[in-house]
């Protein structure tokens, strides 16, 4: 069965690209020009992920994500220019699972979509519990962390921190979504006890703690666990 | 002083007469005549001393009057029956007026003395205190506080621009606050204290300081006026200029490449044609740069930017950065020496972010062999250096590459001649550093030097 992708953006050249790059890879491509649109084709019609672009001529995407959070996990990634980082973090935080930064290359898209395929479902589907890539293995459920096959001793909350990204492999976490999982809601401001943690987590798994392989930053937004 | 109030001085006058009259009919079967008068000039001496020069005058006549009818021969008569004695009370009288006259100089002089002393205090205070105002209010609060320091709450300052006359309220001399031919306004003093020279002299001294601090002021302000006006046409200037090549060599590309796969492409070999899309790729991706860099600087050029600072690791910067740039780094020739352990800095993740891969990306650009990115940790800084070893960049040249669009043509390679700018203006906007210096080994060393601030935030104690 084909996958279907829904397109919302409003500038016609980017949407017919985009249209015939992933037509070209195979998915089913529905497009809508603004956010209205958008509705309306969800409402009668079910894909299986939505590229929402950011600045639409009839308002702002967070109410198009809340409206579908509430009844679906249906992927959203986020389409956004560089001068728009405060938007797209609230839409992140509303529930959208990635993000792009325009310009960017079919490649990149691609990857993006992947991911967020990948993780479809995951909310009825057992959730992900182990994590391997390169030489790291995680494994939740047996609370076991090892790097190159040697067990890594981590502290209850960096055990925590590590968790909550391998449960979003490949896909950004923002920095409140973290606070609020792993310290709690009262704690969604106090980003330097991310710094802190990641900089432990990072000494203690990677390599090269100044170039991390796993453990990625999204500059202001917040870190991904590298999943390819 | 209990001494400023009329009955007061009088009942003192009489009060010292009364003693000296007393002590002299007390001591009067022990002593001669001279011994007596002599508590009389005492007493004259006393008042004209410390007193008026009026009541030294009355004191010394009513010395006299009481020696001539208390002491002098005949007794309890004014008369006055021999020559000597006559003489002596008009020595007498003579010696009051003198030493009244005198003590009433001296402490008019000693009294104008302190006055202006306060006065050259309060004028080298005001000079100070307006050399260090940088708003026209600022002058005007001090100003007014000035004025009534020295003439009491009638003095009053008005400003032409405030629109209002001097208030009916106001009776006095007016002074106007006036510097190269621009009045400002005018200061009130009230008319009594005019009335002394040194007194209008201080008015107007006041009124010139003003004047030149106002007028400093308006200066300065059409000074940066005409400058920043200079600036923004040299930058329209050199943006124009800069358009007509940074913007339009890869826009020629672009649409010379794709045209040409539009109409040729059946007659092109494969190749060529991965070459061509391969050159549009590369020009768009440059012209995605320069895009990212002129929109920043134009934010940045705003006087109120607003930053979104948060706490923020240094290590975490560059391997981010280090992840963006790589993917030009096919020889992996960047090379990062982070020390564990450094403090958070306050800054802006995503300028300071911009700021690096911009370093990174020209030295990569215009240097051949290994480049370093290196943090050393200073007392209240925090140094981010980028070094290579290109050519390096002559003395005379380190400052004008940080200017926009100055794009020096070392190795013939197009810049987008707004990097380092930005570079500059994204660290002055953290309150930090950037600087060019020589390496010892040929190259040049990028320094940026960013403050760390002393409140670290606090650990999660569990």
């Amino acid at each position: 069965m084909t996958l279907r992708v829904l397109v919302v953006e409003d500038d016609r050249e980017i949407r017919t690209f985009m249209q015939s790059a992933l037509a070209v890879e195979g998915f089913d491509v529905l497009t809508a020009v603004s956010l209205s649109e958008a509705g309306a084709i969800l409402r009668y019609d079910s894909p299986d992920l939505v590229l929402l672009d950011l600045g639409l001529p009839d308002g702002d995407g967070a109410d198009l994500v809340h409206e579908l959070r509430q009844r679906s996990n249906l992927p959203v990634i986020v389409v956004s220019a560089r001068d728009q980082e405060a938007q797209k973090i609230r839409l992140l935080d509303a529930g959208a699972d990635d993000y792009l930064t325009k310009p960017f290359s079919i490649g990149e898209l691609l990857a993006r979509l992947r991911v967020a395929l990948r993780h479809r479902g995951t909310a009825l589907e057992p959730a992900v519990t182990l994590h391997e890539l390169d030489d790291l293995r995680i494994d939740l459920a047996a609370r076991m962390v090892l790097r190159d096959g040697e067990p890594v001793h981590l502290t209850p909350t960096e055990f925590k921190l590590l968790a909550r990204l391998v449960r979003s492999a490949g896909r950004v976490v923002t920095h409140r979504q973290l606070l609020a999982d792993v310290w709690g809601e009262a704690f969604s401001g106090h980003t330097h006890y991310l710094r802190l943690y990641m900089g432990q987590l990072r000494a203690k798994i990677e390599r090269d703690p100044a170039e991390p392989r796993h453990l990625l930053t999204d500059v202001g937004v917040g870190y991904r666990l590298a999943a390819v | 002083m209990i001494l400023d109030l009329y009955p007061v001085r009088w009942a003192l006058v009489l009060l010292l007469l009364a003693a000296a009259t007393a002590f002299g009919l007390l001591i009067d079967s022990y002593v001669s005549l001279t011994s007596q008068a002599m508590l009389y000039v005492l007493v004259v001496e006393i008042v004209s001393y410390r007193l008026g020069r009026l009541e030294a005058a009355v004191c010394a006549v009513g010395a006299v009057a009481a020696l001539n009818f208390f002491f002098v021969p005949p007794r309890w008569t004014f008369a006055v029956d021999q020559r000597e004695h006559l003489i002596a009370l008009v020595v007498m009288l003579f010696v009051a007026f003198m030493t009244s006259r005198l003590a009433a100089g001296l402490q008019r002089e000693a009294r104008a003395a302190r006055l202006s002393e306060g006065r050259a205090r309060q004028l080298q205070e005001l000079a100070m205190r307006l050399s260090a105002a940088a708003a026209m209010h600022e002058v005007r609060t001090i100003g007014q506080a000035a004025l009534q320091a020295a003439f009491g709450t009638g003095a009053i300052l008005t400003f032409a621009d405030e629109g209002n006359s001097v208030p009916e309220a106001a009776q006095g001399i007016c002074l106007p606050l006036g510097e190269q031919g621009r009045v400002f306004g005018m200061a009130v003093i009230p008319a009594a204290a005019a009335q002394e020279q040194e007194g209008l002299e201080h008015g107007r001294t006041l009124a010139a300081l003003l004047a030149q601090a106002l007028w400093r002021l308006e200066l300065d302000e059409a000074v940066l006026a005409a400058r920043s006006e200079a600036q923004r046409h040299e930058l329209l200037n050199t943006f124009l200029a800069s358009i007509s090549h940074d913007l339009r060599t890869p826009l020629a590309t672009i649409l010379g490449a794709s045209s040409s796969l539009q109409t040729q492409r059946d007659r092109l070999s494969p190749e060529l044609q991965s070459r061509m899309l391969g050159s549009i790729a590369t020009e768009a991706r440059y012209l995605t740069v320069l895009t990212e860099n002129t929109l920043q600087l134009a934010r940045l050029s705003d006087p109120v930017v607003e930053l979104h600072r948060d706490w923020e690791s240094v290590e975490e910067i560059v391997g981010a950065v280090l992840a963006r740039v790589r993917p030009q780094d096919s020889g992996r020739r960047i090379r990062s020496v982070i020390p564990a352990g450094l403090p958070l800095l306050r800054v802006d993740p995503v300028l300071l972010g911009q700021l690096l891969v911009n370093l990174l990306d020209n030295a990569l650009k215009y240097a051949e062999g290994s480049i370093e990115i290196q943090a050393l940790y200073g007392p209240g800084r925090i140094d981010l250096c980028v070094s290579d070893c290109g050519p390096g960049i002559p003395v005379a040249l380190r400052e004008s590459v940080f200017r926009p669009y100055s794009r020096s043509d070392r190795s013939g390679q197009r810049g987008a001649g707004l990097g380092l700018a930005v570079c500059r203006a994204i660290a002055m906007a953290h309150g930090g550093i950037l600087v060019v210096e020589g390496r010892e080994g040929g190259g040049c060393r990028f320094r940026l030097s960013l403050p760390v601030e002393l409140q670290q935030p606090l650990e999660e104690s569990s």
